[in-house]
């Protein structure tokens, strides 16, 4: 590799989405200049494409019924925007993009779109449908100028495995980019964040049918479990969060999961919702209830129906006490009398205190770290996988040289081929150790983007801490690359590892700011 | 049961004199059934819903281990028990199989542990996926609740309803006498529930729905609606129970009885106790009391006959020459060449073929579906998960069919029954009857294998599962790594000149040899499977097959023997002299009376009122 390309491992983002740009902007003067309809629309795709790579990173939320998604998207959102219910209620895929003023557009599968009013009631948007059922409608667009949206459009699905094989079979062909004709066999969003209860047999299928649609080889470049509605794992015991971040430990060593997703985090996500939403006078009622003895309080929370039942005694009256349970489930109520038995909370401080337990804080965390910081490298990634496949389909003049620079740009930005490193690492078939297979994958972003997060360093550390612990590892790679006994594709893993160390260790300054 | 066992003891005394041994045989069968009033009730469904909470709450005691993380792999068997204790039982080493499954039984071998470090054993933290290979495990408890039958089967949670542990669950569905379908009241019933539940109606006479967990979540009560509807859309009358395993626990332990009917359980240990006992109850007095009206019958022709050949004895001709017709008539249905004989025979010959058909058929379909996922991609690189999906598929086609052959062998047991009946119309009395209910019963009972025990076709599939498994894995293993250290040294010295090219070339080649072993692979394991299936279900049939010629066959010979008694016995009776008669019809008629009365105790109990039969209030 030549020393050009140095500048592009520092920063992929930038420097692969323009080579990618100049790449499809060839792609479509060649297609046009071919004859016959399917050139055409290949031009239609590829300008698509080009569109796409300036648009914010799409993530949807997926998972099977009542796993939580349009919970899970009202806590990302910081608004209460999806309807969420204790039946199936997400029955029409719905986009939310951020806007400033707010809108609702409903696309019927045919006819013209209409615009509904943005009138938000007690359980979310209310949505006019003309009275159409929901296998009529395609998709509705929410636009909001909700926080969350700022740098990611977010997109809920209806449960993969709804009563309505209708909706679940458009929800499948949806995330696996099979949408038919529109979709074009490219993908329509950008990474997924999966939802489930339990890993049942079925979410490893549909996991791994979101990967056969994108990357060729099976594994799915942003993809994140969430262990959604954690709080029942123990169920609702005030030590529930503890139980379920075991659970999603071991999930994450879970043979079958490991290769499809890149991480598991609980989040219980009724609890985010209430902790971004929190109310001044839920906490009244909350310090009301705390104030009381421990035994009517223990006699309360024994059961939901005891906690919402009728009674004179005490401060707060029963619709109050049912509301509450509405809003924090019985495990969210036992944790907040907890936290504000043992320390009189300001709200602002409790609703923080709610959020970080609620696992919300992490999933973000997460969702900066691994997939909002690499956006550039996923799009182009997907620009380029979608030319290819392009390619394969409509062979046009010159298409050679096309899917040569195609097969050139897959392998030369670093930070693709990091992604494709920690996919591989994912998947059983390299000769290391447990350990050192985790040192990689912290070393290639894993966990986090930032040359801290990669080195295992505290975020504050200075420079030459840094430094030092880059080139320690460096060397360690080095040797293990040269171990006389590693095969070819350990070797090349080991060299691309060291790589990545050279590039943390020249410009500290370069790489530590500013890649989000 | 002690009106049943009151009138078994009067049948007894009437037939001891007849010196009919076959009947007495009837009747020791009936008392022996009687004796032992297992009532199983499995409980099932996914996992992380509550089960082995609902057990322990059942019992009022720690006994199914239960955790955060999936945790039951073993069947637990609770039973009643004068003392608690726990035993595990090893499933066989091997499986010498000679269709009878008479060796699976005899090998278990029984280990007694402490009740306290049964978890160890049964959850999937001490005993992850069944390690130790144990059958299942047994818990007695002194609980009056038990006392009268009630054994309760705690089975490991299925994912997705669909895998092995499902098709193992499916085996295990009729031979219990109830199911309790567990879910909890965090969502609605899924599709995979809903179809589970289907296939259960169709295996299991009484299911029930249990909703678990209502203290935790506030919309349990419109969950519970929602279910309902779903039910009633699905067609099924099935009794949906909303419980909190929690609050009983609780209610337990501080003695709360208002808890405790908050909690849900009254409902459900009434229903356990007046539907699925009450009714096991039913059951067992409906076929004893058949069982004596029919040998009273059998007994009263007799001495019927002879006491109106004692009373008329100009008569007697014609009712003799009629006894005898019906007896030619009853020889012949004995006979092998009999009508039915020829329908049980073609039928299950019939059958045999149309099963295997229809599992040859279904695994066809798995197996192009699984070529075609092969060649989409490297089987080197996706094979654990093609590899689960595969068993998946295989599993569920297997219950499919397991299914399917149920319903059309009871069928053919109808068939056989009218066939008989018809047969046996002309000119016999009403005695004959092809009860097509009791031969429903009878081909139910063949399948009272040990619930818990993993039946042979279970067996097989996850022995399969192993050496299919380990033989690509090893296979894909050393192609990846011999053709590693091959190619090595090559494209050390080659690789300037080559390039990548070779490299890639070789790669495509492995691929290719990889997707041609998975293939291969696939179609080996799927002939393996039709054979040791279809050996499985032919079995089966065959065993079908003998107990139902058995049970026909029994009952012409009881039937010929109770017309021959008539005939012989008309005979001296016409011989019989003035002074003999008076004293022999007085004789006659007290043994007439003796018999008449027990039948009419019988049919007297046959109508009483079907609930609270044998349970104490």
């Amino acid at each position: 590799m030549s020393g050009a390309d140095e500048p592009a491992q520092q920063s992929p983002g930038p420097r692969a989405v323009v080579e990618v740009r100049h790449l499809l902007d060839r792609a479509v003067a060649a297609y046009a200049a071919a004859p016959g309809a399917g050139a055409a629309e290949a031009v239609g795709t590829l300008e698509r494409r080009l569109a796409g790579l300036d648009a914010p990173l799409r993530v949807a939320l997926a998972g099977k019924l009542k796993a939580g998604k349009s919970t899970l998207l009202n806590a990302l959102l910081g608004v209460e925007l999806a309807a969420s219910d204790h039946a199936e209620c997400t029955r029409v895929l719905t986009w939310y993009r951020w806007t400033r003023t707010p809108s609702v557009t409903v696309h019927p599968v045919d006819g013209a779109p209409w615009s509904s009013p943005p009138r938000r009631g007690p359980g979310g948007l209310e949505i006019d449908l003309r009275g159409r059922p929901a296998p009529q409608i395609d998709r509705i667009e929410v636009g909001w100028p909700a926080p969350g949206l700022r740098r990611t459009t977010l997109v809920d699905t209806p449960g993969l495995d709804s009563l309505s094989r209708d909706v679940s079979e458009r929800t499948r062909a949806f995330l696996t980019g099979d949408d038919g004709e529109p979709a074009d066999g490219e993908p329509v969003v950008d990474a997924v964040v999966y939802l489930l209860r339990h890993l049942h047999a079925t979410d490893v299928r549909f996991l791994e049918s979101f990967g056969a649609g994108r990357g060729a080889r099976g594994a799915a470049p942003g993809t994140v479990a969430v262990l959604s509605r954690a709080d029942e794992v123990g169920v609702g015991r005030i030590d529930a969060m503890i139980a379920s971040g075991r659970v999603a430990e071991r999930y994450r060593g879970e043979a079958s999961l490991r290769p499809l997703v890149q991480t598991v985090v609980p989040v219980a996500g009724l609890l985010a919702v209430t902790g971004q939403t929190l109310r001044e006078d839920e906490v009244a009622d909350l310090r009301a209830l705390a104030r009381l003895d421990r035994t009517v309080t223990d006699g309360l929370l024994l059961s939901v129906d005891r906690f919402r039942r009728p009674s004179l005694d005490l401060p707060v009256p029963a619709a109050a006490r049912a509301a509450l349970l509405s809003r924090f489930g019985l495990f969210g109520v036992r944790l907040a009398l907890t936290l504000l038995r043992t320390q009189d909370l300001p709200a602002p401080v409790l609703a923080g205190e709610l959020e970080r337990r609620s696992g919300l804080t992490e999933l973000r965390r997460v969702l900066d770290a691994q997939l909002t910081a690499r956006r550039d490298v996923l799009r182009a990634q997907g620009a380029v996988l979608a030319l290819t496949r392009l390619l394969d389909e409509h062979p046009v003049p010159g298409g050679r040289e096309l899917a040569a620079e195609c097969e050139r740009l897959t392998l030369a930005g670093h930070g693709v081929r990091e992604l494709e490193l920690l996919r591989a690492l994912r998947t059983p078939g390299l000769a290391l150790p447990a350990d050192a297979l985790a040192a990689a994958e912290r070393l290639l972003g894993a966990q986090g983007d930032r040359p801290t997060d990669r080195l295992a360093l505290p975020p504050d550390a200075e420079p030459d801490r840094v430094a030092e612990a880059a080139r320690r590892a460096r060397e360690e790679w080095l040797e293990r690359g040269r171990h006389p006994l590693a095969d070819r594709e350990t070797r090349r893993a080991c060299r691309l590892v060291v790589r990545t160390c050279e590039a943390l260790l020249e410009p500290v300054s370069v790489a530590a700011p500013g890649r989000a | 049961m002690e009106p049943l066992a009151d009138l078994l003891d009067r049948a007894v005394e009437v037939t001891a004199d007849s010196g009919r041994p076959d009947l007495m045989a009837r009747l020791e069968a009936a008392r022996r059934r009687l004796r032992d009033p297992h009532v199983r009730v499995l409980v099932v469904g996914e996992f992380k819903q509550g089960k082995s909470q609902l057990v322990n709450a059942l019992v009022n005691a720690p006994v199914c281990p239960v955790d955060d993380d999936v945790a039951t792999s073993v069947p637990t068997v609770v039973a009643h028990g004068d003392v608690p204790s726990a035993t595990l039982v090893l499933a066989p080493p091997d499986l010498p199989d000679d269709g009878s499954g008479a060796a699976a039984t005899a090998s278990a071998t029984r280990v007694p542990v402490p009740l306290e470090s049964l978890a160890e054993h049964v959850s999937e933290l001490g005993n992850p996926g069944n390690a130790r290979r144990l059958s299942h495990a047994e818990v007695t408890l002194p609980r009056s609740l038990l006392a009268d039958g009630l054994v309760l089967v705690d089975t490991p949670g299925v994912g997705g309803l669909g895998s092995t542990h499902a098709a193992n669950t499916m085996a295990a569905l009729p031979t219990a006498d109830a199911v309790l379908l567990v879910s909890d009241a965090a969502q609605e019933y899924s599709e995979p529930e809903l179809e589970f539940l289907d296939h259960a109606m169709r295996l299991c006479p009484t299911v029930a729905c249990v909703l678990t967990k209502t203290d935790l979540y506030p919309q349990w009560r419109q969950v519970a609606d929602l279910d309902r509807g779903h039910l009633e859309a699905a067609g099924a009358r099935v009794r949906l129970m909303p419980v909190s395993s929690a609050l009983r626990l609780h209610a337990a332990r501080t003695r709360d009885a208002d808890l405790h009917g908050e909690s849900g359980f009254p409902e459900l240990v009434s229903y356990l106790r007046e539907d699925v006992v009450g009714r096991a109850g039913t059951l067992a007095r409906r076929s004893t009391t058949h069982d004596v009206l029919a040998v009273t019958d059998h007994l009263a022709m007799s001495a019927r006959a002879e006491l109106s050949a004692l009373e008329d004895p100009a008569g007697s001709a014609a009712m003799i020459e009629e006894l005898v017709a019906a007896r030619e008539t009853t020889g012949e249905l004995r006979r092998r060449s009999a009508r039915w004989q020829q329908t049980l025979g073609d039928g299950v010959t019939d059958l045999a073929a149309d099963v295997e058909y229809d599992l040859r058929d279904r695994l066809r379909k798995i197996t192009r579906e699984a070529e075609e996922a092969v060649d989409t991609a490297d089987p080197g690189v996706v094979w654990d998960e093609f590899d689960g999906w595969l068993v998946q598929r295989i599993a569920s086609a297997v219950a499919a069919n397991f299914v399917w052959a149920h319903e059309r062998a009871q069928w053919l047991a109808g068939q056989v029954a009218q066939h008989f009946d018809r047969d046996g119309t002309v000119a016999l009395p009403e005695l004959l009857r092809g009860d097509s209910d009791e031969v429903l019963e009878l081909v139910a009972r063949l399948e009272r294998v040990e619930v818990e025990r993993v039946g042979p076709t279970q067996k097989t599939l996850i022995a399969l599962r192993g050496s299919y498994g380990g033989i690509l894995m090893f296979g894909m293993v050393t192609a990846v790594t011999l053709g590693m250290s091959i190619i090595n040294p090559f494209s050390v010295g080659i690789g300037v000149i080559m390039g990548g090219k070779a490299y890639r070339d070789d790669h495509r080649a492995r691929v290719k040899r990889r997707q041609a072993e998975a293939k291969a692979a696939v179609r080996r394991h799927v002939d393996e499977v039709i054979f040791q299936v279809s050996k499985d279900s032919k079995d089966r049939l065959r065993t079908m097959q003998r107990v139902l010629r058995d049970h026909f066959t029994t009952t012409a010979d009881e039937l010929y023997r109770s017309l021959d008694d008539s005939v012989r016995t008309a005979r001296e009776a016409a011989k019989a002299g003035e002074a003999d008669r008076a004293e022999r019809a007085a004789h006659v008629r007290a043994t007439v009376a003796r018999i008449e009365g027990v039948r009419a105790a019988a049919a007297r109990l046959v109508d009483a009122p079907a609930t609270r039969v044998g349970v104490p209030a």
